[in-house]
């Protein structure tokens, strides 16, 4: 194992951090100390062995704190100067004002007393970091549907869920078997085992309109169905943020071509509609038959007013 | 190792030295109490000078003073206890909980550190925390990646940034703002603040920065635009024009949902929706092909009917 000695002022700051958790939590495992603050047990050894020599000018017994960590249990007696926690960071404070803004759009109006308690933290965090108000972070998802998602994962229980596929327009209710809860792009999604739909399907927690948690057979189909993927060619006619953003593109330029990957024509076929005269699709031909043909019809009811 | 340790030794009881005097210590005191500095004159000079500076940025405040001020003595040092300590005045339970809550809002390895370490200072305040009776699950927050402190630390001084943004052409333009505000919606992180060169307040997708963002001091006249709530930067309500679109009943739930008044017609319903930007908006109503059509106004018919003729030219 390769040993890493952390910097010396990293490791100050450590040291002054670890008189008040001890103080507050006698008695803790070294073990558990160690994984509080990041480190191998054999650092926080180390650690507690140079705080056994800290203290008062002096540095007697009276003046030097008392630690006491050879059962595997660590105690403090006699540190009362720095027995309370440090001040928090300029960042530190930002971090959890944000938090709390956070927080608010997650509790249910009803608990004014809780709302309250948020707006007064926020104002007394903001005085000590000296932060004028101009944070704010609104949460996307509805607060009954992301507790039904948690209550479902923690029982593992499952989920009826009304939910709004953008691409397909529509809003079908669902019955699944919720597995994680897994980041891609930004964006939330749930895995789970769709018992609608006999295989494994992800849904983005912002679109999820309700969640009523309920019990469903366990039971998974063994092997996921294989789901094709088409790839589309896509010419760019006028490069816009739009485009580059929606496509995932980080370059583009005119009359230039790129591939792209999509389990759903649909949702590819609604992208081409929505780029409008920006781009135009050059391959699969069905589908850009299907845009000339969907285009042409639109453009029909428009003339006949 | 061994002079890491006797480093974060000697900072450790200065701390405690400078945090338990009443009084300002000079540093022929603090050179004769605190142990750890040894050698000539001049090293113990060179080494105090360095840990000061070493704990101010651990964010620790030395006050330097005069214990006398009668006299022009040497000048002396030490660390107020109320600057030291996490002083949120008197806090109960479920406000702990609640700090707690919001701190492990975000996702670990970004902002995460940084809240992570404000978790362990609440966590050592010895009240206990109950997270489990406060009825919420928060959604996580996600630095993105951002320079969020950059953009906070800007607004706390109202300093200038300046950067390059792309705008929707993807045009490169610097843009220099003395940011107000910082918030987070749908996933990204935005930025407003008062763009220099038109002096009106303008909203900035941080992610569409790009490169750095070079802060320097603001201007000395600089007055923060009072009442500006940063969610109207996304939902303004009175001063713009509004679209009536026809979607067929059933479908085009994202239409809908940016409708303030909807009007049922049979097999279509009537939707009014407000006009933030044309483009944007025609582009969602494209998306919803023959499901979405456009009454008013005539400057949205004309836009819609353009990249239709475009549509089947370029596909036909």
């Amino acid at each position: 194992m390769v040993k890493k000695f952390s910097a010396p002022l990293e490791r100050t700051a450590r040291l002054l951090d670890l008189v008040p958790y001890i103080s507050s939590h006698q008695g803790i495992s070294l073990a558990e100390l160690a994984t509080v603050f990041n480190v191998d047990q054999g650092q926080m050894t180390n650690d507690l062995t140079t705080l056994w020599m800290c203290g008062l000018p002096g540095y007697t017994p009276l003046e030097l704190m008392d630690l006491n960590f050879e059962s595997g249990f660590v105690t403090i007696r006699n540190a009362e100067t720095l027995s309370k926690p440090r001040s928090i960071s300029f960042d530190e404070g930002v971090a959890l004002v944000l938090g709390l803004d956070l927080l608010r759009s997650a509790i249910s109006s009803e608990r004014s007393d809780l709302l309250n308690k948020i707006d007064l933290l926020s104002q007394r965090l903001a005085r000590l970091i000296k932060l004028p108000s101009g944070l704010s972070a609104t949460s996307v998802v509805n607060q009954e549907v992301s507790g039904a998602i948690t209550g479902a994962l923690k029982s593992r229980m499952g989920l009826e869920i009304t939910y709004h596929s953008l691409y397909r327009d529509e809003i079908s209710t669902r019955s699944i078997f919720p597995i994680e809860i897994v980041e891609t792009d930004a964006h939330l999604y749930l895995s789970s085992y769709c018992h609608t739909a006999s295989d494994f399907r992800q849904f983005r927690i912002d679109r999820i309109q309700t969640a009523t948690v309920q019990a469903v057979q366990q039971e998974i189909a063994k092997s996921p169905i294989q789901r094709s993927r088409f790839t589309c060619t896509v010419k760019v006619l006028t490069p816009t943020r739009a485009i580059a953003e929606h496509f995932k593109q980080s370059e583009l330029a005119v009359n230039t071509q790129f591939d792209f990957d999509t389990y759903s024509l649909q949702w590819m076929e609604r992208s081409i509609m929505a780029s409008g005269r920006a781009v135009c699709l050059q391959s699969p031909p069905d589908v850009r038959k299907s845009i000339a043909v969907m285009a042409q019809t639109m453009l029909d009811r428009y003339k006949a007013r | 190792m061994h002079t890491v340790s006797r480093k974060s030794e000697r900072l450790v009881n200065l701390t405690i030295a400078l945090l338990a005097t009443k009084r300002y210590l000079t540093k022929t005191e603090i050179f004769n109490s605190v142990d750890g500095y040894e050698g000539t004159a001049e090293t113990k000079e060179r080494m105090f000078e360095r840990d000061k500076d070493d704990l101010r940025s651990l964010g620790i405040e030395i006050e330097v003073g005069s214990f006398d001020p009668l006299f022009n003595d040497e000048a002396g040092y030490k660390i107020r206890q109320e600057k030291y300590h996490f002083e949120l005045g008197d806090i109960s339970s479920t406000e702990v909980s609640l700090l707690s809550l919001a701190a492990e809002a975000w996702q670990e390895a970004s902002f995460g550190d940084v809240a992570q370490s404000a978790l362990l200072k609440l966590r050592s305040i010895g009240i206990p925390s109950d997270e489990l009776s406060i009825p919420a699950s928060v959604h996580k927050l996600n630095d993105g990646g951002q320079d969020l402190s950059l953009i906070t630390k800007a607004i706390a001084q109202s300093h200038l940034v300046t950067f390059s943004y792309r705008d929707s052409n993807l045009g490169i333009k610097s843009r220099s703002v003395v940011p107000i505000a910082l918030s987070t919606r749908d996933g990204f992180w935005y930025l407003s603040g008062v763009d220099q060169e038109i002096q009106e307040i303008r909203t900035f997708r941080v992610d569409r920065i790009s490169g750095a963002i070079a802060p320097s001091v603001g201007p000395s006249d600089f007055e923060a635009p009072t009442g500006f709530d940063p969610s109207t930067a996304f939902s303004e309500s009175s001063k713009h024009d509004f679209a009536l679109i026809d979607v067929r009943v059933g479908k085009a739930s994202s239409l809908r949902a940016l409708a303030i008044s909807t009007q049922s017609l049979g097999e279509w319903d009537q939707v009014k929706i407000p006009i933030l930007n044309l483009d944007s908006l025609c582009s969602l109503l494209l998306w919803h092909g023959p499901d979405a059509f456009v009454q008013e106004p005539a400057e949205l018919r004309e836009l819609v009917i353009e990249h239709l003729v475009a549509l089947v030219k370029n596909h036909g």
